[in-house]
């Protein structure tokens, strides 16, 4: 890591690169698939299979993008680097609100109340979470815990009294999956104006988050205002991830490497993490998507993404995990 | 001539104080009283130490002169401009703060550390000027850690790390520093370095400087205006021959005390007499 | 759902049972006395019904819910659990299942009570399950009367759409909300032979039992005509609508593209049982829409109720329909043309049939096809 000045002209060219290497990823994830639709006939055909590719690699780039955003931002405002953006019950409240939804209302709406779903629950964990007018790091992380533990009992209550039908969704569901055979464009566009909107927000605030990771009184000294910034994290961070949650369901790990991977790359400064995380977590989540898809080709099943990046996830962490500790004495 | 209670340093300029606290009151939440109607004011270009016993008030009075807390009464003023009056950004370009131990495992450099003092100047995304690296540079470079800039802070031993927090204090390029005992940990030659440096900044910048210190020799020898604290409260306050005077540390620290002078620099210095 | 849920979900290790009969039981004589029938599996249960022992069934599944008689009997659970008190406060003397476990079959044994095991994956294995029912019930008869219906009702829809083109037809259950997947019917199910039988082929074009399909896929086999089949809960109509709303963007499909995605919420098209006839009719209607279907089957031996069953049919359909819109209703109001479309009524058979039809209709369990 050679330190060179963080200048407007090499975070623009770090932006371009990055986009240039998620246009070049999701360029390959739409041609490449399962099926070999090059060697059909009809054009149509193939027009329509590339259109469902399509949607999957960009709804896999929002998700992935928000995902890895507010895992960063969460690490970085609960000072704690196994937050995710599961972490605090948001994804909780919004599954509930998309499996009562379809359940009892229109399936049509779902995507809708789990956004409200998320949207409640903030109200509830920043209200449970407050101490005195401040919210605590270590507040916040029990209140997530508690309001987690709530929405998974809630969820598997709505489960058992569902009919046997209803189970194998929520069940499916669950496991977090892209790929769908009713694209939500709508929605896909909703929660990629919040990923944007987001990752132009934490930039602004990825000066604080280098102070705040600090010291709480260093970074006030120099200008933070904290307690605005954990507020302003907390809801947006929450508001994403509920839109993200809504619209494919609770992919995990991704929020959780994501972040790690890149600050073993790039370091801790969060001013070069905001930018790299968004692309990053969107080139990741691609990938895994189009691996899924792949393995249909192989096996004639495709498995959720959901699972794939758990079960990719957590050794490969583990393998980093290492690494560092022979490279670094100790230090997380 | 030293006075006991809250009252004013003697010789204001007609200017008027810089920095002024005016019957400040303060109580953590739920807690007991810890500062109890203190007033004080230092002029422009003085170098200031507070003395005083463990748990008089002095941090948190500090703290309270970053703008960090908010005193129950009273109020603090910069410049004639209530804190709270200052807007963030503004406050964090005129006062810097280096506060008594920060430890996080982060991983950044000390260059990088250092940078942070530059981020009050460095606008809403945080870009660096070729300035911004020059200044940090050169905070390192007065506070003779400028070898250390690419280790990782937290390989530091406690006294570089020190030195390290200082120069990201002095790359803000303040007008008041705030230093919460910044020589704990350095051996003596860092001692002295460091006070010798915020002596010169206070005569070749005007700094104003307001430290926290727990070395009363160390302080008679350097500052310009003592401040001794107890009970919340000032209890002495004045120039290092009005302040280090057995009658008035004996008291407050609740042990007797010998003060010599010192013909080389005419300044005192005491020899604590434990009980017994 | 449910039924597909029991033939899918089980093990399909090769059974005890040998194919053919399929009977688990020591080859005894039946029970004498009077009987008392346990029904396990609804199609059984339908089976004993249309065969007029109805009376005679003292107990059915959680699942056996037709004919509406059946449902007021006990239910003693299904065939992953069974409700063994109740089993036995019912006292029957002969048990009818169709499972591939053979656990359930042991436990009933086990119990004292003759259990017999059927198997009713093809029109063949149907037939020979009836044919073993009305051995064990003392009721040939009626199994041949009943049998011979089947057969009947088969071959009149095999006339109607003889020497028709046979459309490239996808049988498929609605997509899991979600999921990437849908099931469809594969080649040598039920299913599939109701399919053969109304004149179509299937689309899938490998031999498999139920399997899971995503949307490239659907795309590549390139159905005519798609026939999704909602049941219960899954038929409400925000989820149709949502079902058609996802059909709607694979302009590819020749299906969706000469608006032949049909939604089916008649259950009993997947349940092999005395119905197979409305079954295959009504596949037929969808389908070959072009031919009619035939005002006056001399067989039956009753025009006017032939002509009734034909104005039923149409009335039936757009009963769906009104249902369908009247749900919907706020929403912006279309015309019923393209639902009828959607829903493939039948042409309403000649005037003159049964004009007494209009009104109240009292249906014979036999032949009604509203659960």
């Amino acid at each position: 890591m050679t330190p060179r000045p963080l200048t407007a002209g090499r975070y623009v060219l770090a932006i371009l690169l990055w986009l240039a290497a998620w246009i070049v990823v999701s360029a390959g994830a739409v041609l490449l698939g399962a099926e070999n639709v090059w060697a059909w006939d009809s054009w149509d055909k193939v027009r329509d299979v590339l259109g469902l590719r399509l949607y999957a690699v960009l709804a896999a780039s929002v998700v992935g993008a928000a995902l890895a955003l507010t895992g960063l931002a969460l690490q970085a405002l609960l000072r704690n680097p196994l937050a995710d953006p599961f972490v605090l019950g948001v994804s909780g409240g919004a599954s509930l609100g998309v499996i009562l939804a379809s359940i009892w209302l229109t399936a049509l709406a779902a995507p809708l109340f789990g956004f409200l779903g998320a949207l409640a629950t903030i109200a509830v964990v920043y209200a449970v979470a407050q101490r005195r007018g401040r919210l605590e790091p270590y507040t916040l992380l029990l209140s997530g815990v508690i309001v987690n533990a709530f929405y998974a009992a809630a969820i598997m209550l709505t489960t058992a009294l569902a009919g046997p039908e209803r189970r194998g969704d929520i069940a499916y569901w669950m496991m977090g999956s892209i790929t769908t055979f009713d694209p939500q464009w709508k929605v896909v566009g909703i929660v990629g104006g919040l990923a944007v909107a987001a990752a132009a927000f934490f930039a602004f605030l990825a000066k604080g988050f280098n102070l705040v990771a600090v010291g709480e009184d260093t970074a006030g000294a120099l200008g933070v205002p904290v307690e605005r910034l954990r507020v302003a994290t907390f809801v947006t961070a929450s508001l994403v991830t509920g839109a993200s949650v809504a619209l494919v369901g609770p992919i995990g790990f991704v929020g959780l490497i994501s972040p790690h991977l890149l600050r073993m790359a790039l370091g801790p400064d969060h001013r070069r993490l905001v930018p790299a995380s968004f692309f990053f977590g969107a080139i990741l989540l691609v990938v895994a998507d189009l691996a899924t898809r792949l393995m249909e080709g192989i096996s004639g099943q495709t498995p959720p993404v959901g699972v794939l990046t758990a079960m990719a996830g957590g050794p490969f962490f583990i393998y980093l995990l290492r690494k560092r500790w022979r490279r670094s004495a100790g230090m997380c | 001539m030293a006075q006991v209670g809250g009252n004013v340093l003697a010789a204001a300029t007609a200017a008027g104080p810089y920095l002024e606290v005016r019957d400040v009151e303060f109580a953590y939440p739920g807690g007991p009283r810890v500062l109890q109607g203190l007033s004080l004011a230092v002029e422009r270009g003085r170098l200031a130490c507070l003395l005083g016993p463990n748990g008089s008030g002095k941090s948190t009075l500090l703290r309270i002169l970053v703008g960090l807390l908010a005193p129950s009464k009273g109020e603090v003023r910069l410049a004639g401009v209530r804190l709270a009056d200052y807007p963030r950004g503004a406050l964090a370009r005129r006062v810097a703060y280096v506060p008594q131990e920060t430890l996080a495992a982060v991983g950044f450099t000390v260059l990088e550390t250092v940078l942070m003092g530059r981020s009050p100047h460095t606008g809403a995304l945080g870009f660096e000027s070729a300035r911004d690296w020059y200044t940090a540079r050169e905070a390192l470079r007065q506070t003779d850690a400028e070898a250390l800039s690419d280790r990782s802070l937290e390989e530091l031993s406690g006294g570089e790390r020190q030195r390290v927090i200082i120069a990201r204090a002095l790359a803000q390029e303040p007008d008041v520093m705030l230093l919460d005992e910044p020589t704990s940990f350095l051996d003596i030659r860092h001692q002295h370095a460091i006070y010798g440096l915020l002596r010169r900044l206070v005569k070749e910048r005007e700094l104003t400087v307001v430290c926290v210190s727990h070395d009363l020799n160390l302080a008679a020898a350097y500052a310009d205006d003592l401040v001794l604290v107890a009970h919340g409260r000032v209890a002495a306050a004045g120039k290092p021959d009005e302040v280090i005077r057995p009658e008035v540390l004996s008291p407050v620290y609740e042990t007797p005390v010998e003060v010599r002078r010192d013909e080389a620099t005419g300044r005192p210095y005491l020899l604590p007499r434990p009980p017994g | 759902m449910r039924y597909r849920v029991a033939h899918v979900m089980m093990d399909l290790a090769l059974a005890v049972l040998v194919a053919g009969c399929g009977e688990s039981a020591p080859p005894a004589a039946p029970a004498a006395g009077p009987l008392r029938i346990l029904s396990l599996t609804p199609n059984i249960t339908e089976i004993l019904f249309a065969m007029g022992l109805g009376d005679k069934v003292v107990g059915r599944s959680t699942y056996c819910t037709y004919p509406p008689e059946a449902a007021a009997l006990p239910a003693v659970g299904d065939t992953l659990k069974i409700n063994l008190e109740r089993v036995i406060a019912l006292r029957p003397t002969i048990a009818f299942v169709i499972t591939k476990r053979p656990d359930t079959a042991r436990t009933l044994d086990g119990m004292g009570i003759r259990t017999v095991t059927l198997r009713s994956d093809k029109m063949e294995e149907l037939l020979a399950s009836i044919d073993v029912i009305g051995r064990e019930t003392l009721s040939p008869g009626a199994a041949r009367a009943l049998a011979d219906r089947l057969r009947a009702d088969l071959d009149a829809v095999r006339r109607r759409v003889a020497g028709l083109a046979r459309p490239k037809v996808l049988f498929a259950f609605p997509m899991t909300v979600g999921s990437p997947q849908m099931m469809v019917a594969g080649r040598g199910t039920f299913v599939d032979e109701l399919l053969k039988v109304a004149g179509g082929e299937n689309a899938y074009p490998d031999a498999a039992d139920w399997p899971t399909v995503t949307p490239p896929k659907v795309i590549a086999m390139a159905p005519q005509v798609v026939i999704v089949n909602p049941v219960g809960e899954d038929a409400a109509p925000d989820r149709l609508e949502a079902i058609r709303r996802a059909w709607a963007h694979w302009t590819s499909v020749p299906a969706v593209a000469d608006g032949r995605v049909v939604i089916l919420t008649e259950p009993y098209l997947t349940i092999p049982g005395p119905r197979v006839g409305l079954a295959a009719e009504r596949l037929a209607d969808v389908i070959h829409p072009e031919a009619a279907r035939p005002a006056a089957p001399a067989e039956r031996g009753d025009a006017a109720k032939a002509g009734w069953q034909a104005h039923a049919a149409v009335y039936d359909c757009r009963l769906q329909i009104v249902d369908f819109m009247r749900a919907r209703r706020f929403r912006a109001r279309r015309g019923s043309g393209g639902l009828s479309r959607h829903f493939a009524c039948p042409a309403a058979p000649a005037a003159g049939s049964n004009r007494r039809f209009r009104g109240g209709l009292a249906y014979n369990p036999q032949f009604e096809d509203r659960p």
